[in-house]
Formats: structure tokens, C-alpha cells, sequence
């Protein structure tokens, strides 16, 4: 999948991998890989930004961390990114429902004769 | 940092160098974005490593995982600009009252003529003074005002908000030129009462808030500066 598919839906898909507990940066696009089956791979780059913005709208935060004298930054939900991803969910069903069964092959029509 | 970082492989290097250059700002500025990358990297050649591939070649499979240098320096840009924006425009908010109630003691502590006129009746004290005083209040006010918008468009309400990195450095440029304004006038007016009516204020606290605002004047204008690169940095 490509980065423009997902467009609009990147915020939602970082809050998702974070609600199983803090990762860092490289782990998160790791999950996101593991998660997709290998459908979404972004470049990797463009995840730290990404993470950047959600830290400033506070519905993330991060620590500096250091494991095997490495400085990672490690990310983490608040509880407002609870409760977005919690829309996010809500809304994105609400969309691919109605998209589905717009999408669903129409019944064939009776032949008018 | 407590260690000494890890050597970096020259792909790894390379790239780091790349977005780096890209950058805006101070090295001090970049310095969390290349040790957060740093790692990533390093995470990502570790991985490629462990798949199977030689040192070298899996520093450049991380390389080419992490995507165009030009990007990633992108997406940071609007970062760096809203978090600088967000930081002058605070600097504003708090400074501004600091400075307005020096000018507030000095005129408290100055001649009777102006000590004991109220606030609002400073203005018919010395002919000529009171359109200069109404001018500054206004200069105040919008830097108060952009400031808010400012720290506002760059915190919480970015969720609501639709993504416009270009909005907070405009905010905070404003701010800081509204700041500018009102210091200046602030100084010009000084000067004028000085010269029209010499002898009415009490030179001590005068000094001050005129040092406070000649500082504030500066140090404003160099924010507001760079608040209008930044945004012209942004694509």
C-alpha cells in the first residue's frame, strides 16, 4: 500500500500500534509491517514526523530511553490518544460499511421483456 | 548523552548528513530529530543484519528503507517551525505583561502630575502623548492576540485543525512584530515626554522599563525574523 492510500488514516494506524504499550520509532514500523502482513510499508523516514505532530497535539508522549547504549525516543498513548483512536475506530467502521455495501456486486437486475 | 555514540556505519552517516543539511535551524534545534533517526537507523541495519546481509550492505538496505532524505527533512520542517512559533509566542505572552508593568511603576513612581492621574488619563498628561499611548495598547493587544492563536494552532486544537504548517510561524511573526511595535512606540513616546516635559519622571524605574523594552524590541524582531524563514522554508 502506498503513502497516499493511506493518507487521512496514518494518525489512526500509529494509535493503533501504540495501544499495546510504548514502542520506539523503528519498533513501531516493525509492528506496522508484522501487523499488515506486509501491506503497509511506508518508508520508514516518514514515521518520525508523523509521530512529531501526534506528540504536539498530546495524544502521544515520549521519553528518551537507553538500551544497550542506544538513545531511542519511546512513544506512548495518553489518554486523549485513547480516546482518538477510540473515534477513529468508530468512524472508519462507520465508513468502510457504507463503502462496502455501496461496493457489493448489485443483485442482477430481472431482464425487463 | 552519557556515552559516546556508536560508530555509525558511512551509509548510516551519510544519510543522517543528508537530512541534516536540509533542516532549518541551529544544530542545537536538530539535535533530538538526528539521535532519534540515529537510533532508527541503527535499529533498521541491525534488523537487516540479523536477515541474513553483511554489515555494509544491510546500513544500506536501512538507508533505502528510511526513504528520501528530502522527505524526512520535510515533514520535520513544519515541526521545527511550529515548535519555535509555539516558543516565541510564549515568550510574548509572558514577557508582555512583565514589560508593561515596569512602564506601569516608572510613571507610579514619576511626577504627581502623572502618579496621580489614573490609568486611562495618562493620555492628556502630555499633549500629543495620549494617541502614542492608545497606539501601543493596540500593538499590545494584537501581539496578545497572535500569540494566543499562535500556542493555540500548534498544541491540542492540531487534531481538529486541518494540517496547515504555514499558520503557527505567521502567528508568532505577527505576535513578535506586534511587539516590536509596541516597544518602539513605547521608547519614541519616552522620548518625546523627555524632551516636552523634562524633570516629570523619576529616572531609575524609567531606565528599566526602557532597558526591558529595548531588549524585549531585539530580541522580538529576531524571532519574528526567523518565524517568516522558517515558513518560507516550508514548501
Amino acid at each position: 500500500m502506498r503513502a497516499e492510500t493511506l493518507k487521512g488514516h496514518l494518525d489512526g494506524i500509529l494509535l493503533a500500534v501504540l495501544e499495546t504499550g510504548p514502542r520506539h520509532g523503528y519498533a513501531i514500523m516493525e509492528a506496522l509491517r508484522v501487523r499488515s502482513d506486509g501491506q503497509v510499508d511506508l518508508p520508514t523516514g516518514t514515521v518520525y514526523p508523523a509521530l512529531h505532530r501526534l506528540e504536539r497535539a498530546g495524544l502521544i508522549e515520549a521519553n528518551w530511553s537507553e538500551a544497550s547504549g542506544r538513545r531511542r525516543r519511546v512513544y506512548q498513548l495518553t489518554p486523549a490518544g485513547h480516546r482518538a483512536l477510540d473515534t477513529e475506530r468508530s468512524s472508519w467502521r462507520d465508513f468502510s460499511a457504507a463503502v462496502s455495501a455501496l461496493l457489493q456486486p448489485a443483485a442482477p437486475a430481472v431482464s425487463p421483456s | 548523552m552519557t556515552k559516546p555514540a556508536e560508530a555509525l556505519p558511512p551509509a548510516v552517516e551519510d544519510y543522517l548528513a543528508e537530512v541534516t543539511a536540509r533542516l532549518p535551524g541551529s544544530a542545537r534545534v536538530h539535535a533530538d530529530i538526528v539521535a532519534e533517526l540515529r537510533a532508527g537507523l541503527l535499529d533498521a541495519t541491525d534488523s537487516h543484519q540479523c536477515a541474513g546481509l553483511s554489515p555494509a550492505e544491510a546500513a544500506q538496505a536501512a538507508v533505502l528503507e528510511f526513504g528520501d532524505p528530502g522527505e524526512i527533512a520535510d515533514g520535520f520542517k513544519g515541526e521545527i517551525a511550529a515548535s519555535h512559533a509555539r516558543r516565541v509566542a510564549f515568550a510574548l505572552l509572558l514577557t508582555g505583561p512583565l514589560v508593561g508593568s515596569l512602564w506601569i511603576v516608572s510613571a507610579a513612581t514619576s511626577h504627581l502630575a502623572i502618579r496621580l492621574a489614573a490609568l486611562w488619563q495618562w493620555s492628556a498628561t502630555t499633549a500629543g502623548i495620549g494617541v502614542g499611548i492608545h497606539l501601543v495598547a493596540v500593538a499590545a493587544m494584537v501581539t496578545a492576540w497572535a500569540a494566543l492563536l499562535g500556542i493555540a494552532v500548534t498544541g491540542r486544537l492540531t487534531r481538529w485543525l486541518p494540517a496547515k504548517p504555514s499558520r503557527a510561524p505567521i502567528a508568532a511573526a505577527v505576535a513578535g512584530y506586534g511587539a516590536v511595535g509596541a516597544d518602539a512606540l513605547g521608547l519614541v513616546l519616552l522620548a518625546a515626554e523627555l524632551t516636552l516635559a523634562p524633570g516629570r519622571l523619576s529616572p531609575l524605574p524609567v531606565a528599566a522599563a526602557a532597558v526591558a523594552s529595548l531588549v524585549r524590541l531585539l530580541l522580538a524582531s529576531r524571532a519574528a525574523h526567523r518565524c517568516l524563514a522558517l515558513r518560507a522554508s516550508l514548501a
